[in-house]
């Protein structure tokens, strides 16, 4: 029985869009989050 | 990794234990696990795309669990709960099916295939994605957190029906096509790799869940 | 006749009487149901066999489609009127109304399905009479699943501005399954197969009915106060 050739690109493939998923989610996330906290700085203070 | 003053100590935490799991986990898919006979090195893939299909699991577990406690009790906090566990978990759903999809293609020869597991994944993504939808476009909060429970009931209710019918529908179409070589039984360096990754994907999944519950609160506070 | 039952009863009786005075939502699906039949042969060709071959699929295709049209339309008489307060006000069991509601439903659907056994029978010249009875079950217990989940998400998206977007996008994941089992018994049923070859797919059947109405009756209320 033959094993088949390694195919690494497609395991680089795999782990490469996993990785800008998430990495991508976590920004989203921060993006948010600073938005928000910004947002309510800017009113406390001017109250 | 987590952004210093905007999040609170226990998400700063959860994000830097998720850094350390997930990169064990590449130390062990990569360095620990050996070359699997049959597939060759394309098998490890597998370590990225069974936890992350575990965590999209979980994450559709909390949303049924968020959903159905709302329903019961009407607390707010339960429908965040669902709506970020349903988020993170179209996350993850994602990198599943794009993981599989990928290992597939040198595996079986095709993107994709119909094959139970990938196709019920699939159905997973789309129920889920409707509910974040229908959140996207109700805009009165109340109206949303009731409509998303029930959604959010329905979508888990139908997860083992879906299982069982895309299972014997598959059963039907291809009765003899050996669906990819699974190794029966596991041999242990590939558990403890899978366990490793396991452990890291659901620590994210905590660390995540943690920041977007923040975010949901500071959400309600503006409002 | 319980309370409960009465209340139910009545609302199936007033959409059944409201039905067949203006027969708006049949005349327009029955119609929808004859065009389905002309884009279906369109779509796949003047080779009649490989019509046969997809006349499951094509069956229940049409039925989706058509509940899709007819089954968001399920409150609208409710909501055009002014009469949403109403149900909102109602004394008692609420989920009544959900039953009566889906009861009408079914009875909307299986008028549009026997009309569409004929046309099919007709124009793609299929001879259904010996499957007829095993047809009967299939449908029969596919249409409540339909029926039950398009009751209950047409009263969700019935509010909302973007209810046309929302009802199709809510109920065709949720029917995968249904859609799945009946194409599957309906293809044994067409090949003269007994039911006991297809009873895993008929009981799958059951029991998904079984917990989309209960799902119905139990949050129907709850969707109403909204």
């Amino acid at each position: 029985m033959s094993p088949m050739p390694d195919n690494w690109s497609y395991v680089l493939a795999a782990y490469g869009v996993a990785a800008v998923a998430l990495i991508g989610y976590w920004c989203y996330l921060s993006a948010r989050a600073r938005a928000l906290t910004h947002g309510r700085r800017g009113r406390g203070q001017s109250t | 990794m987590p952004s210093g003053d905007y999040s609170n100590k226990m998400t700063r935490v959860l994000g830097w234990l998720a850094v350390l799991g997930l990169l064990a986990g590449l130390v062990a898919a990569f360095g620990y696990a050996p070359r699997e006979v049959i597939q060759g090195n394309v098998q490890r893939i597998m370590y990225l795309h069974v936890p992350s299909v575990l965590t999209a699991y979980l994450a559709f577990g909390l949303v049924l669990i968020g959903s159905g406690a709302y329903l019961i009790t009407q607390r707010t906090g339960w429908d965040r709960l669902a709506a970020a566990a349903a988020e993170i978990g179209v996350v993850f759903t994602a990198v599943t099916i794009v993981s599989g999809s990928i290992w597939g293609r040198p595996t079986w020869g095709v993107w994709w295939t119909w094959d139970a597991r990938l196709t019920s994944t699939a159905v997973l993504l789309l129920v889920y994605v409707g509910y974040l939808l229908l959140r996207a476009m109700v805009d009165e909060p109340d109206a949303r957190a009731r409509y998303a429970g029930v959604v959010g009931i329905v979508g888990a209710a139908n997860i083992p029906i879906v299982h069982f019918s895309v299972k014997w529908w598959r059963a039907l179409h291809q009765p003899s096509t050996i669906l990819g070589p699974e190794p029966s039984p596991i041999a242990t360096p590939i558990a403890l790799a899978l366990l490793v990754n396991w452990i890291g994907f659901t620590l994210l999944f905590a660390y995540f869940l943690s920041r977007r519950l923040e975010i949901a609160s500071l959400e309600e506070e503006h409002a | 006749m319980t309370a409960y039952a009465r209340r139910t009863w009545i609302v199936l009786w007033k959409d059944l009487l409201t039905e067949r005075r203006s027969k708006e939502s049949l005349n327009a699906l029955l119609f929808f149901a004859l065009l389905l039949l002309f884009l279906f042969q369109f779509a796949l060709g003047p080779d009649r066999d490989r019509l046969r071959a997809a006349l499951p699929g094509l069956l229940w295709l049409g039925l989706i489609l058509a509940g899709l049209l007819g089954l968001g339309r399920s409150f609208v008489t409710e909501r055009d009127n002014d009469c949403w307060e109403g149900l909102r006000l109602t004394p008692g069991d609420k989920s009544a109304i959900y039953l009566g509601k889906c009861l009408g439903n079914f009875v909307l659907m299986v008028a549009v399905e026997i009309v569409l056994l004929a046309l099919f029978g007709f124009f793609y010249d299929v001879d259904l009479w010996p499957a007829m009875g095993r047809l009967a079950v299939v449908l029969l217990l596919g249409t409540t699943g339909l029926a039950a989940m398009g009751t209950l998400f047409a009263a969700m998206t019935t509010q909302l501005r973007a209810r046309e977007l929302l009802f199709p996008v809510l109920l065709l994941p949720a029917q995968v399954p249904v859609l799945l089992a009946t194409v599957s018994a309906t293809e044994a049923a067409l090949l003269g197969q007994p039911l006991g070859e297809v009873s895993h797919w008929l009981k799958l059947l059951a029991g998904a009915d079984v917990v989309y109405v209960m799902i119905g009756i139990l949050t129907f209320e709850f969707i109403l106060d909204a």
